[in-house]
């Protein structure tokens, strides 16, 4: 492997071939980098993973499709939500059952609200990258309430397992609508104060303004996906374009880069959507929660779940970005195979490609405009 | 901000936006100052024991109430990972009853999901609000319900509620049982195959070839050698005299012990 | 089996009152004796006293042997104050750190964690002691040494009171400024000794930075210089007085912007945020820092902490007017001496009062080198340069210019300084309220948070 990437890296002669990562406070997770750079600025950095890479789609096919579930959560766990919903969606097109509406609004409330915790991580996580360490901890500080948030719903913090075939595990338990307004009041004010200290903060515009661009063509080339992609000036949301469960009832805007404080596609375009993608969550759960129908909360899905052979598949917003899930049954209980497509790994293969001139810093920058998560990566 | 043509203009900017950015950040920085940080300061200065200040729903450690298990193993099945290990029997004095006398949870391996939960008709495996359980050795994560063996419960026909110990009360009293640090239970080899391939079933290494889950099966090896409570299965302890001998390092058990099954 | 047995009692627990008193104690013992030996200490071993002293008790020939004794026993006290400042300040930073982003530091060794910098420092202590196989060993043991001398050196001129200073040098500030710069020979052979090439990248680069912001830290200073007339630290807070309009910062409307140049200039030579890269490449490789470990890397640390008492120091001596007491004159301090070898007893309560004005300006300093480490994010090598040839340079020397008309200003119409001083004072008493009351106003815009000072 080693010599395919210096292969790939070519003569490096003057100057030093530096492996950054795959333990490093900046990488996001178990990522190796090999950065050919004269000290300053960089002629090229490879993307080198596979180191966090659990089997788990193999799993898939020994679990069966209820037992994969708890899986799913650790494809990305950060915003593990998402990947439930995503791998319910496809295995209820194959088993072809229909999804109770209140189910479908009690799971676009969890995932907004995941994509709220999601984004909190990732712009607390790009601050410190970039030397700021105290929104971070701001940024944990509101996460730690939307966690107990969903403890209090389906009894975990991270890897909730929430979602089921079929619909959801529980439904909402008594007064907790109104612990989720009095957070998202709470929430939206200090979201103003976050954007205050670091969209504002002259060093960190400069730090990220036309660093890295990534213009449309070249993001919808390399396959990015969701804010990646919405940075560089692309307007696609699978929420709004590909509408699927409740998402056609809400109102909500999808933020788009338009290079307020320097290139369209730059860093701080990218991590500017995630902040209006915050503001945006906030009023998709409040209208979700005005509107939620009364109903079942799962559909009758049979005992053992046992599809004919087919395949089926599905897209949703993740945080992260449009996260695919494929499945194929070949007519027993267990799956055939079981595919997910995240938004990180296509994000790995722009990153060789943008890095030649960057300073080393800037490619810190680079990797956390991105959002890149390690386990979505290597699954 | 669009940027100007005119280079003094963005000079005069760039020296504009740096004070202001110092005067918002600065006010914020010293605004947190003066609240209260959210910090618990766990273990021992919170108003309440942290345990009770979780959520019903929470999913700690798994619990198993004997008294109202049916042994219908759902939740042997439905567990993902193979966590959940439950031999049953039938009980010798009374052929019409079943005797669960194995039932071994690997706290160690649980990842929690709660699959195990949903399934059961009664009610008696269920996630607590118990989370302090770290043991020195991770053998001591194998939490058995089934000592003493126990019954399956017969459900009355039409009952709707099924009484259940107070929840965390089990898990806990089996986690204080022993000090955190006490050591694991010891394991001894596998069986040479010449010796004693022959031997009829009841054995406990045979018990775990014929469970055919993924390798959880390591409890089920257990000579009852070390420190536990007295052996459970008749033939246990026949077996246990003759298996000791070949007894040597502990250290070598380690790699053995995933192989068995 | 415990079927509904009732809630073992539970009573959270609170530090025991031991520790606390232990922990004040020290606290407070600490800085006390320290700050109470310099008060006594530095004014009798001056050569006038010593050799007053020594012909009252008849032993003129030992001259030398007691300049060298006392000497070493104003170098020991100096260099401790030093560390143990270091120390206690890293303890601080932790504290305000943990404040400032909604949790608390530090606050079981000892009462609210006071020890922690022992017991820091005694774990550097005792780890392993590394040199690695391809370095330079007699140069890579040697840069820390260089770090630490350049840093202890510059507490020969560093006032704390009236006349407690341990040499008042004629080239006081001049001296600081040359000194300081040990540090960067320190930094490059530290990075090249360590015989990596990503280590002497590193070292390079901070040494380019240092090297750099000396230039408007050095014209900044000019500009105190001018309007003092001298270059003694002493002198240059004799020239200011007690009262803010009478500071040098508020006199001068080109002093008020060169503080805050040579603020943000002693920032980075000292190498704190926004400006520390040399320890931010630590976050990407690990710079010039890198082979260091145990005692070698707490030297470089207590460098770099003690330097913020450096800093603080020489911009309260320079700008905000040093230990000097509203409405008491440095004269009638003077005045008070008396001529016996040992001063009288009310110069004595009078310097203890001068070291309390000075000390409290250099905390309320070393206050904000903290705050901003913890507000602000880093800047990238070119972003630094960039800062300081385009904006610090050309502002500290339009302010030098500035200043030289303006002393001749003021040397023909003392006035106009009065007039300044008075408004500048003003000026800024009015930034500080608008400034509080943005901060209330941060707190009344989020809701559910409130002035809360509880959970230590």
């Amino acid at each position: 492997m080693e010599k395919l990437i210096l292969r790939r890296v070519g003569n490096t002669g003057e100057e030093m071939l530096l492996n950054f990562g795959p333990q490093h406070p900046s990488t996001h997770g178990v990522i190796n980098f090999l950065v050919d750079t004269d000290g300053e600025v960089m002629k090229r950095a490879v993307p080198d993973v596979g180191y966090l890479h659990r089997s788990l789609e193999k799993i898939g096919e020994i679990t069966g499709y209820p037992g994969f579930m708890p899986y799913t959560d650790r494809i990305d766990y950060v915003a593990a939500m998402f990947a439930n919903e995503g791998y319910a969606i496809a295995v209820e097109k194959l088993i072809k059952v229909e999804v109770p509406p209140r189910a479908q609004w009690l799971r676009a409330i969890s995932c907004e609200l995941c994509r709220i915790a999601s984004h909190l991580v990732s712009t607390g996580t790009m601050a410190t990258d970039i030397g700021a360490s105290t929104p971070l901890v701001h940024a944990l500080r509101e996460r730690e309430r939307v966690n107990d948030l969903i403890e209090a719903l389906c009894g975990a913090r991270l890897t909730y397992n929430y979602h089921r075939i079929g619909g959801v595990a529980f439904d909402m338990p008594a007064g907790w609508r109104d612990k989720v307004l009095a957070f998202l009041d709470h929430f939206d004010t200090m979201l103003v104060e976050f954007d205050r200290l670091l969209s504002f903060n002259s060093i960190y515009v400069k730090r990220l303004a036309n660093v890295a661009v990534i213009t449309k063509e070249q993001a919808v080339d390399y396959g990015l996906v969701g804010p990646n992609l919405r940075g560089s000036g692309m307007d696609w949301d699978v929420r709004r374009d590909v509408p699927y469960g409740a998402y056609p009832n809400f109102k909500f805007e999808v933020p788009v880069g338009r290079g307020s404080r320097g290139t369209v596609g730059d860093t701080f375009d990218r991590y500017y959507v995630r902040v209006l993608e915050m503001k945006q969550s906030s009023q998709i759960v409040r209208q979700a929660l005005d509107s939620i129908p009364d109903g079942e909360f799962m559909a009758k899905v049979p005992r053992k779940i046992k599809p004919e052979a087919g395949e089926a598949f599905s897209r949703v917003e993740s945080a992260r970005g449009e996260m695919a899930y494929y499945v194929v049954s070949d007519g027993t209980d267990k799956a055939y195979r079981v595919r997910a497509r995240t938004g990180s790994y296509m994000a790995m293969g722009i990153i060789e490609d943008i890095s030649p001139g960057l300073m080393v810093a800037d490619l810190v920058a680079l990797i956390a405009s991105l959002d890149v998560v390690a386990p979505e990566i290597d699954r | 901000m669009p940027k100007t043509a005119n280079p003094a203009s963005e000079y005069v900017d760039n020296v504009t936006d740096t004070v202001q950015s110092f005067w918002h950040g600065l006010s914020i920085t010293l605004s947190y100052m003066l609240r209260r940080p959210i910090t618990t300061q766990y273990p021992d200065r919170t108003e309440l024991r942290v345990r009770d200040t979780l959520p019903p729903r929470y999913r700690g450690f798994l619990e198993v109430d004997a008294a109202i298990c049916t042994g219908c193993q759902a939740c042997e099945r439905a567990c993902p990972i193979g966590c959940i290990q439950i031999t049953l029997e039938k009980d010798p004095a009374n052929p019409k009853q079943r005797v669960v006398t194995q039932f071994d949870i690997d706290e160690a391996k649980c990842m929690f999901c709660g699959l195990c939960v949903e399934p059961c008709p009664t009610g008696s495996i269920q996630h607590t609000r118990e989370f302090e359980g770290a043991q020195r050795s991770v053998r001591n994560l194998t939490i058995r319900w089934a000592e003493p063996e126990f019954p399956v419960y017969k459900v009355a026909k039409g009952a709707e509620y099924f009484p259940r110990v107070t929840l965390g009360s089990l898990v806990r009293a089996k986690l204080d049982a022993r000090p955190w640090h006490a050591p694991g239970p010891e394991y001894l080899p596998p069986e040479p195959p010449s010796a004693k391939a022959a031997e009829p079933a009841p054995k406990p290494p045979a018990k775990a070839a014929a469970t055919p889950t993924v390798p959880a099966a390591k409890p089920a090896d257990v000579m009852k050698a070390a420190a536990e409570a007295a052996p459970p299965a008749e033939a246990a302890a026949p077996a246990a005299p003759t298996v000791i001998a070949p007894v040597a390092a502990p250290a070598a058990l380690t790699p053995a012990d995933g192989q068995k099954a | 089996m415990p079927v509904n047995t009732p809630p073992v009692p539970y009573q959270p627990k609170s530090t025991p009152k031991v520790i606390v008193a232990v922990t004040l104690a020290a606290a407070v013992g600490i800085p006390a004796l320290l700050l109470g030996l310099i008060l006594l200490l530095t004014p009798i071993l001056q050569p006038a006293t010593i050799d007053a002293a020594l012909a009252a008790a008849g032993l003129e020939g030992h001259r030398t042997a007691a300049y060298v004794g006392a000497l070493a026993v104003l170098a020991l006290l100096m260099v401790n104050f030093g560390a143990i400042f270091s120390g206690v300040i890293s303890w601080y930073e932790r504290r305000i750190a943990g404040r400032m982003q909604s949790r608390i530091g530090p606050n079981r060794a000892g009462f609210a964690g006071f020890f922690v910098w022992i017991a820091d420092a005694v774990k550097l202590l005792l780890k392993e002691d590394l040199v690695p196989a391809e370095a330079d060993s007699v140069l890579f043991r040697a840069a820390p040494y260089f770090v630490l001398v350049g840093f202890a050196l510059t507490f020969v001129v560093l006032p704390f009171g009236h006349s407690l200073v341990v040499a008042d040098l004629n080239v006081g500030i001049f001296y600081v400024t040359s000194v300081t710069a040990l540090v960067v020979v320190g930094i490059l052979i530290s990075g090249w000794s360590s015989n990596s090439k990503w280590a002497l990248f590193g070292g390079m680069r901070s040494a380019a930075q240092v090297i750099s912001y000396e230039i408007p830290a050095g014209v900044a200073i000019f500009i105190p210089v001018a309007m003092a007339g001298t270059l003694s630290m002493q002198g240059i807070i004799r020239a200011q007085g007690g009262l803010p309009w009478e500071w040098f910062v508020f006199r001068n409307p080109a002093a008020f912007i060169a503080f805050f140049i040579l603020f943000t200039s002693q920032l980075a030579e000292a190498n704190r945020t926004p400006f520390d890269l040399p320890e931010a490449e630590s976050e990407l490789v690990a710079g010039y820092l890198s082979e260091y470990s145990g005692f070698r890397f707490a030297l470089f640390f207590l460098a770099e902490w003690g330097n913020i008492w450096v800093l603080s120091a020489v911009a309260t001596t320079l700008f905000l007017g040093g230990w000097q007491i509203p409405f008491v004159s440095a004269e009638y301090v003077d005045g008070l001496r008396g001529s016996g070898i040992l001063p009288a007893a009310a110069w004595w309560g009078w310097n203890a009062v001068s070291m309390v004005v000075f000390v409290l300006k250099a905390i309320v300093l070393s206050n904000v080198v903290v705050w901003l480490r913890w507000t602000l994010p880093r800047i990238r090598v070119d972003q630094m340069m960039a800062l300081c040839w385009k904006y610090l340079v050309p502002g500290a020397f339009a302010c030098f210019v500035f200043t030289l008309f303006w002393e001749l200003a003021v040397g023909v119409a003392p006035g106009v300084e009065v007039v300044t001083g008075v408004g500048l004072t003003v000026f800024a008493t009015v930034l500080a309220l608008l400034f509080f009351r943005r901060v209330r106003l941060n707190i009344q815009a989020v809701q559910g948070d409130k002035f809360d000072l509880s959970n230590w």
